[in-house]
């Protein structure tokens, strides 16, 4: 048929080549599959002091929709650097307003969809068995001779060691405490200080003070007009695979039982009737 | 004297399951423990000097104890001042010729310490290298560094580990000699390990033939290389036939025995031993001792002619060796040595017929 | 620029710390034959594999008032231990033991047995052995033991965050600084911080290894030598 007669090696290869081709191409249609599987998931990077209050937001949520919520806890600093350099998340809670309004203004998040989700409330808190009690003397915890270091998260980027901050100063004894203050990289950290004991007292989040894990502390909610508010808000990402199921459950967010859920963890729901923030079992 | 008797085994993980079991006396003067490798020599030496422990026995070097088992006394090395060559010398590299000759008498005042070292290098005739290191300086020279070295500390004993390796035969003897004229005037017990048949001869010392981790006999070195009574140390004394076979036939009167070869009709005429007819023996014959001709001999004094076929000739340098098979047992085979100039003159080639000419004396018994 | 002294400072003590345990503490890994020796192996090699969080937060419950160092600490010095300059260099210390320890095994090692069996037999102790022939003959080994832990302590990240407490001139080290700068979204200062850390590391590291080896190592024996001598 032809001059050169393609050699018994070469014909085999060519099969052998047709064979990965069709490999390579069910492998792709696979993904393709289970790529939309996964359209039903939604992916969340949350605040760290969320991580008490969404799992339960999200089983709410995933009762009445067929969507599954995928969450991942961190600083709020450290998911936007992420997210600015395209880690592919659908949702976004912010401990600090500041941040997702600058992914709206860099058009990384859909402006319509941005939400002030609770407004976060800042406690004194000491371990159980502390010698202190802020419940009785409130700032005075603070200044006992006992207390050699306070723990609070670190005001250069966290929102929660800001209004600390503001709350100390405007109470007059930022200039008295600042020696004892040591720095947590988020409110967790600061948190982590405190119940290790290398800490004596620590001004954290009310919503880690009524987790599990520290309930059992004694706290004093610092009065909200003693620091700017913390503003907490959430929104969507512009890349986000599914952005209707996003928005679906910013909007369940915006329900009375989900607001409930979010008052009884701790935080403050903005634009309702204030509902006092410590719980009935206290 | 240094007065050693004691056990040593050493069991798996180690090499091998090894026993060493001695009783030996070493008196002043040069000593050589001569032996194959395996034996068990430097294993003995590392039990002399500390560095390994007998599980039993009692070393000790004139009044001085080292290590006895039932007080559970044991000297550390650095107590026993005992002087140790190794094979590798081990000389500190980073240190001068100098320097590591006085790292044993670092407990001296400075100018005893420099003294004493200046006079043993003297002594060694190693002087001039005194700011040379290990690295700088070469093969008979290091030898003698070492040995200084050793000797600066006045030790009670001194064991050396084939210290002669690797030198020519001037150089060897050179540093013997200055050996030997340190020791005139202190006269300390010297242990000298060798595997090396010529250096046993050529030292002319007292003799303790190890092998097996047993001493196989003591005494001058004649006495010790030329009647072997194990195979391996027959095999280290340069033996390179060892012929089987039984007992066929005493002959008290004449003082010999005759040996059949394996099952054949091939029989020569050994020595008296300690046998009886019928026994199984093994016969030792250096290859040296072996003549050959080209033609049937007669009217010779040896009792042994053997005639055969050369399977082989191969060329070892100064010698040829050849194999020869025995015509009435073409199984034995002999080794012989023959000059080169023999072998041309001979004509000798494979495949000719020869004749084989052992004497009686030639012939040892060896223990199978 | 505070940060960057500190780091210096740290990686400095930590250094100093960590030959002063490390060579008794090698020694005794190269040379002794125990059945148990691979346990403490293990344990001194731990921290390479160990998430330096998962160290941090050990130490940060040890220097706590229940954990045994803490306690001990508060004992002596009255308050605690965490969120100071000395727990970050006991925390800095754990974290590179194995950096220091590894290198100096493996050079002790190295020496050949028969001369420290000669230097035992010409009646040295062992502590002398150690010093004038062991140490001389593996001075690479210790070079490669100080430079590695202080280059290693110099870029700790993970413990210094969890102890520290990120106290400026006291636990704010480069490394910390550099990440809360991010954080607060100051990049040109992170981006000015990170290139001098990069560059002065680089710079260190080349002069000790372009100081070819051979040089220092001879350096090092014609200073070390005369007194080993003696």
């Amino acid at each position: 048929m032809t001059t050169t007669e393609k050699t018994p090696g070469r014909r085999e290869s060519k099969v052998q080549l047709r064979l990965a081709v069709r490999i390579v191409v069910l492998i792709l249609i696979a993904m393709g599959l289970t790529h939309e599987a996964c359209a039903q998931e939604l992916r969340v990077a949350a605040a760290s002091d969320l991580q008490f209050a969404m799992p339960e937001l999200a089983a709410q949520f995933e009762k009445q929709s067929s969507v599954r919520l995928n969450v991942t806890y961190g600083s709020s600093g450290n998911f936007f650097s992420q997210i600015q350099s395209g880690a592919p998340f659908d949702l976004f809670f912010s401990a600090d307003v500041e941040y997702p309004h600058r992914l709206v203004s860099s058009g990384i998040a859909e402006p319509d969809t941005l939400f002030q989700y609770a407004l976060g409330q800042i406690v004194i808190w000491v371990p159980a068995n502390s010698s202190l009690a802020p419940e009785r003397d409130n700032w005075k915890a603070l200044v006992d001779p006992s207390v050699q270091k306070i723990a609070i998260a670190n005001p250069e980027h966290a929102p929660y060691g800001r209004a600390a901050v503001a709350a100390l100063k405007k109470a007059g004894l930022f200039d008295l405490v600042q020696p004892k203050l040591v720095y947590g990289e988020n409110i967790s950290q600061a948190a982590q200080f405190v119940q290790s004991g290398n800490a004596q007292a620590g001004i954290l989040a009310l919503s880690l003070a009524l987790s599990p894990a520290m309930r059992d502390g004694k706290h004093w909610q610092i009065p909200s007009d003693l620091h700017p508010p913390i503003q907490q808000a959430a929104v969507v990402l512009k890349f986000a695979p599914d952005p209707h199921a996003a928005r679906a459950f910013l909007e369940f967010l915006k329900t009375s039982s989900a607001r409930a859920t979010l008052s009884s963890f701790g935080f403050q729901i903005p634009n309702a009737p204030a509902v006092p923030a410590t719980p009935a079992h206290h | 004297m240094l007065a050693a008797q004691f056990k040593f085994s050493r069991f798996p993980p180690g090499p091998s399951l090894f026993a060493l079991e001695v009783s030996l006396q070493v008196p002043a003067g040069i000593t050589i423990l001569f032996g194959p490798s395996g034996a068990g020599k430097s294993t003995l030496l590392d039990c002399l000097a500390g560095l390994q422990t007998p599980q039993q026995g009692r070393i000790s070097i004139n009044e001085h104890v080292l290590f006895d088992g039932p007080t559970r006394l044991n000297l550390p090395p650095q107590a026993r001042r005992v002087a140790y060559v190794f094979q590798t010398l081990a000389l500190f590299p980073h240190l001068t010729a100098e320097e590591n000759v006085a790292y044993g008498l670092a407990g001296l005042p400075r100018d005893t310490r420099t003294a004493r070292v200046r006079e043993i290098l003297q002594a060694f005739a190693v002087e001039k290298l005194r700011h040379r290191k290990p690295a700088e300086i070469s093969g008979g020279e290091r030898q003698r560094i070492t040995l200084a070295r050793s000797l600066v500390t006045q030790p009670r004993a001194l064991l050396l580990d084939e210290p002669l390796i690797g030198l020519d035969a001037h150089t060897k003897s050179a540093v013997i000699d200055d050996l030997r004229a340190w020791n005139a005037s202190r006269k300390i017990p010297i242990l000298l390990v060798t595997h090396n048949r010529e250096e046993v001869s050529a030292l002319g010392e007292q003799v303790i033939a190890l092998d097996h981790g047993q001493v196989v006999s003591e005494g001058t070195p004649l006495e010790v290389l030329e009647t072997p009574r194990r195979r391996r140390l027959a095999q280290a004394a340069g033996f390179e036939n060892f012929l089987r076979g039984t007992v066929a036939d005493l002959r008290e009167a004449d003082g010999v025995m005759r040996v059949r070869l394996s099952d054949t009709a091939c029989e020569i005429e050994v020595p008296l031993g300690y046998a009886s007819a019928g026994d199984a023996v093994c016969v030792a014959v250096r290859a040296g001792d072996i003549l050959l001709a080209t033609h049937p001999p007669h009217s010779l004094s040896a009792r042994n002619v053997i005639e055969g076929k050369i399977t082989s000739l191969e060329s070892q340098g100064t010698l040829v060796q050849a194999r020869v098979s025995c015509a009435a047992g073409p199984s034995i085979e002999f080794l012989v040595h023959v000059t080169p100039g023999a072998v041309r003159e001979l004509e000798l080639a494979a495949g000719q017929r020869v004749w084989l000419v052992l004497k009686t004396h030639s012939c040892h018994l060896v223990e199978n | 620029m505070e940060a960057l002294l500190l780091s210096l400072r740290l990686a400095l003590c930590v250094s100093a710390i960590l030959l002063v345990l490390g060579l008794p503490l090698a020694r005794w890994l190269a040379f002794t034959h125990w059945r148990g020796k691979f346990l403490l192996e293990a344990l001194v090699a731990l921290p390479l594999v160990l998430p330096p969080t998962v160290l941090g937060f050990y130490v940060l419950l040890a220097m706590g008032p229940r954990g045994p160092l803490g306690k001990l600490w508060q004992l002596f010095f009255g308050h605690g231990l965490a969120f100071t300059f000395e727990g970050l260099v006991l925390a800095s210390v754990l974290y590179s033991l194995p950096f220091a320890v590894q290198p100096l095994v493996a050079s002790f090692e190295s020496v050949d047995r028969k001369l420290l069996d000669a230097s035992a037999i010409l009646g040295a102790t062992r502590w002398r052995t150690f010093w004038r022939v062991i140490l001389p003959l593996s001075f690479p080994g210790v070079i490669t033991a100080v430079v590695l832990s202080f280059a290693h302590t110099l870029g700790e990240f993970g413990v210094v965050l969890m102890v520290g407490g990120n106290l400026p001139g006291i636990t704010r080290t480069v490394s910390i600084d550099i990440y809360d700068r991010v954080q607060a979204l100051q990049y040109p200062e992170a981006n000015r911080l990170a290139l001098i850390l990069l560059l002065f590391s680089f710079v260190t590291l080349s002069i000790v290894y372009a100081v070819n080896r051979r040089v220092a190592h001879d350096l090092a024996q014609r200073l070390w030598a005369p007194w080993a001598a003696k």
